[in-house]
C-alpha cells in the first residue's frame, strides 16, 4: 500500500485551509467582536449586520477551501497511490 | 377563531400534492433491489451535489428554523442569535471531518455512525452507545417538528380550538399519518425529492416576507424600536427585562457555548449523517460545505421577522391570549399580513419544512435501530429484506416517541427540544470525531466518558425550569458552571466533561493493558473516493469485522 508522507504543497493547502476554516468559527464564536451596536448600516445594529454578513463570507472561505483541496488532491492523483483503486491517498 | 377557506384548501392542496410525490418517490432512481437497506435508507448512495444540498436543506433547516428560532428572537431578543452564529460555525467545522466519515462509510459500506464506530473500535458497546444517543437525540427533534406544524394549524384555527383532545390533535395525527406512511413506502427517496418542493416555497416565502411585511409595518427604523422598547420593559412573571436588542455581556458565555455546542452536534445527529452518506462522491459533500450557508441566511432573516412580529400591530396581543405561545408568533403575522392565499403558501411552506426533516430523521433513526441494534443483539443473520422491514416499523415507533416528547416536554420555548437533543448527540462527538483520525483512545473509556456525561446532562437539563414557571423541567439548557462562574451550555459543559473522563481512562487502561479493539479500518480509507458504480468490499471487509467483533467484543 503507498504509504507516502505529505508532499509539501499538501501540506501548505492544508494549513491554508486550516487557517481559514479557524478565520470562519472564531469571527462569531467570539462574541464581544460584535456585541455592540453601532455603527449602523440603515437601522441595522452592527451586531446584526456583522453576523448576516459573515454567512457569505464564510461561503466564500469554504469555496476557498475546497478548490484548495481538490487542488492538492489531483497534483498527487498521478502518485502511486491513485493505482490502487481508492482514489486520493496521503 | 373561524377557519380561513382560503389558505386553508391551499395548505391542502399543496400538502395532497406533497403526499402524493412522497408515496411516488419510490418509483425515483428505481433499482432491481428496492429492500436493501441502502436503498430505503440511503437513496442508493448515489446523490450528486445538486439532490445532496436539497436533502441536506431540508435535513438542517427545518421547524427548528422557521418555527423556534423566530419565537425565540420574538420573546427574547438578540439572545436567539445563537442560532445564526451556529449555522455559520456548522460548516467549517464539517469541511474538516465530514469527507473522511463519508469516505470510510462508503469504502466499508456503513450506513449509521454506530457502523463507523464498531468497526473503528471493534466495540459492540461503545456502537450501542451512539446508536441509543442517536435513537433517543431525534426524539425531542421530531417532536420540534410536531410542534410547528401544530403552531400552524392552531393560527389557521384548524382544530386547535376546539376543547375535545382527539379532535385539537386530529390534523396533526392526520399529518403525521400520511408522513408515516411515505416514509414507510418510500424511505429516503422521498423526503430528498419533496425537499425540492419545499425549499422552493421556502425561499418563496421567506423573500416576499422579508420585503414585504417591513414595509407595511413601518420600516426598519420602527421594528427596532418597538423590539428594543419590548425588550428593554420589565417581564412580570420573571421581573426581569423580556431580552436585550444588543447581547448584553452577561449572556456573551450562554451564546457562544451554545453555539458552539449546537454546531458540533449538528453533524453527529444521525439524520445529517445519513444525507452525508447517500451522496455520490467525496467531492459533493465539500461542495455542500460551500453552498449551504445559502440556508444560512434564511434562518438570518427569518430570526429577523421574530422582530417584525414584534412590531406587526395585534401579534403580540394574539400570542398573549394564547398561553403567551411564542411559537404562534410568526404564524400570527403570517396571517394578518399577508393575503389570504399567499399565507396558504406560507403555512404549506411551514408544515412541509418540517414533514420533510421529520421523515428524515425518523429514517435515519430506524437505520440505527435496525443495523446496531436489532442485528446485532438479536438477528446476526437477518436477510437485507428483513432489515428493511425492520426498519420501516422502526421509523414508525420512533415517530410515536417523538410524540411522547410533545406531550410530556412542556417548555415556554420549542427550541429547547432541540438544545436538549443536543445534549445528548454531542456527547458521541469524541468516539466519532476522534475516531476519524485516532485510535488512541480505549473504547471503553469513550464508553464510561459518554456515560457519565448522558447522565450528568439529563439530570442537569431535567432540573432547569421555563424561566419564570417554577417546577418545570427541561425549560433551559444552560446553567452557571462551578469553577468558571459563567452560563454555560450544558451539552458542552458535559462534552468537556466526557472528553477529559475519556483521556484520564485511555490513560490508566493504557497503562493496565486493557486490550484495544480490532479496528477494520485502515488510514487510506479515511481519505478514498471510490467510483459509484464500483462495487463496495462490503462482503470480505465486513465478514472478517463480524467475526473479529464477535471474539473480540463484549
Amino acid at each position: 500500500m503507498a504509504h507516502s508522507g505529505p508532499t509539501p504543497r499538501r501540506t501548505g493547502a492544508w494549513v491554508l485551509i486550516t487557517v481559514l476554516v479557524l478565520i470562519s468559527i472564531l469571527g462569531t464564536l467570539i462574541v464581544p467582536i460584535y456585541a455592540r451596536s453601532s455603527p449602523y448600516i440603515g437601522a441595522f445594529p452592527f451586531f446584526y449586520w456583522y453576523q448576516l454578513l459573515w454567512v457569505p463570507f464564510v461561503a466564500v472561505l469554504m469555496a476557498i477551501c475546497y478548490l484548495v483541496s481538490t487542488h492538492g488532491s489531483r497534483s498527487t492523483a498521478s502518485g502511486p497511490a491513485a493505482h490502487d483503486g481508492s482514489g486520493e491517498a496521503r | 377563531m373561524s377557519i380561513n377557506w382560503v389558505s386553508f384548501s391551499i395548505l391542502l392542496f399543496l400538502f395532497a400534492v406533497v403526499a402524493l410525490v412522497g408515496f411516488a418517490a419510490t418509483r425515483w432512481r428505481r433499482t432491481e433491489d428496492m429492500l436493501h437497506l441502502n436503498e430505503w435508507g440511503l437513496g442508493g448512495r448515489g446523490f450528486g451535489t445538486f439532490v445532496t444540498w436539497f436533502l441536506l436543506g431540508g435535513d438542517v433547516y427545518t421547524a427548528y428554523t422557521f418555527i423556534a428560532v423566530p419565537a425565540l428572537v420574538f420573546g427574547t431578543g438578540s439572545a436567539g442569535f445563537f442560532t445564526l452564529s451556529y449555522t455559520i460555525m456548522v460548516y467549517p467545522i464539517a469541511f474538516i471531518f465530514l469527507p473522511r466519515l463519508w469516505s470510510i462509510a462508503r469504502v466499508h459500506g456503513y450506513v449509521t455512525p454506530a457502523d463507523f464506530v464498531r468497526g473503528r473500535y471493534g466495540s459492540r458497546g461503545l456502537a450501542l452507545a451512539v446508536a441509543f444517543t442517536g435513537i433517543l437525540a431525534v426524539m425531542p427533534y421530531i417532536a420540534l417538528q410536531l410542534v410547528g406544524i401544530q403552531a400552524v394549524l392552531t393560527v389557521m384555527g384548524i382544530g386547535g380550538s376546539s376543547s375535545n383532545g382527539f379532535v385539537k390533535d386530529l390534523p396533526l395525527i392526520i399529518a403525521f399519518l400520511v408522513l408515516a406512511g411515505y416514509t414507510f413506502v418510500s424511505g429516503l427517496r422521498a423526503p430528498a425529492l419533496i425537499a425540492f418542493i419545499k425549499d422552493t416555497l421556502i425561499y418563496v416565502m421567506i423573500i416576499v416576507a422579508i420585503i414585504y411585511i417591513p414595509a407595511r409595518v413601518g420600516g426598519w427604523h420602527h421594528i427596532f424600536g418597538v423590539a428594543n422598547t419590548h425588550l428593554t420593559s420589565t417581564n412580570p412573571k420573571t421581573g426581569k427585562p423580556n431580552g436585550s436588542l444588543i447581547l448584553e455581556p452577561v449572556g456573551y458565555w450562554a451564546f457562544a457555548t451554545t453555539a458552539l455546542g449546537s454546531a458540533l452536534a449538528l453533524f453527529m445527529y444521525p439524520h445529517n449523517i445519513t444525507g452525508t452518506f447517500a451522496a455520490r462522491r467525496r467531492n459533493v459533500i465539500r461542495r455542500n460545505v460551500a453552498a449551504l450557508p445559502a440556508y444560512s441566511v434564511v434562518l438570518g432573516l427569518i430570526a429577523l421577522l421574530g422582530y417584525v412580529a414584534l412590531a406587526t400591530p395585534g401579534v403580540a396581543g394574539q400570542v398573549k391570549a394564547h398561553d403567551a405561545n411564542a411559537q404562534l408568533a410568526l404564524p400570527f403575522m403570517f396571517r394578518d399580513m399577508f393575503p389570504s392565499w399567499f399565507a396558504g403558501i406560507a403555512f404549506s411552506a411551514v408544515v412541509i419544512g418540517a414533514l420533510v426533516p421529520a421523515a428524515i430523521m425518523s429514517i435515519a433513526a430506524a437505520n440505527l435501530f435496525c443495523r446496531n441494534i436489532w442485528k446485532e443483539y438479536f438477528r446476526p443473520n437477518a436477510s437485507n429484506a428483513e432489515q428493511t422491514r425492520v426498519a420501516q416499523t422502526a421509523s414508525l415507533l420512533v415517530k410515536l416517541g417523538a410524540l411522547m416528547f410533545v406531550l410530556f416536554v412542556n417548555t415556554t420555548y420549542a427550541i429547547q427540544l432541540q438544545l436538549l437533543g443536543g445534549i445528548w448527540i454531542v456527547q458521541t462527538f469524541p468516539a466519532i470525531v476522534a475516531g476519524l483520525y485516532t485510535r488512541w483512545f480505549n473504547r471503553w473509556a469513550l464508553v464510561i466518558g459518554w456515560a457519565v456525561a448522558m447522565v450528568w446532562g439529563t439530570i442537569e437539563a431535567y432540573q432547569l425550569p421555563s424561566p419564570g414557571k417554577p417546577g418545570t423541567h427541561f425549560g433551559a439548557s444552560s446553567d452557571t458552571l462551578p469553577l468558571i462562574g459563567h452560563t454555560v451550555y450544558i451539552g458542552l459543559t458535559g462534552l468537556v466533561m466526557n472528553l477529559i473522563i475519556a483521556v484520564l481512562l485511555t490513560l490508566l487502561f493504557n497503562a493496565l493493558k486493557v486490550p484495544g479493539g480490532i479496528d477494520e479500518t485502515q488510514p487510506h480509507q479515511f481519505v478514498a473516493d471510490p467510483e459509484p458504480d464500483a462495487p463496495p468490499p462490503i462482503p470480505v471487509i465486513a465478514g472478517v469485522g463480524h467475526e473479529t467483533g464477535a471474539a473480540d467484543s463484549g
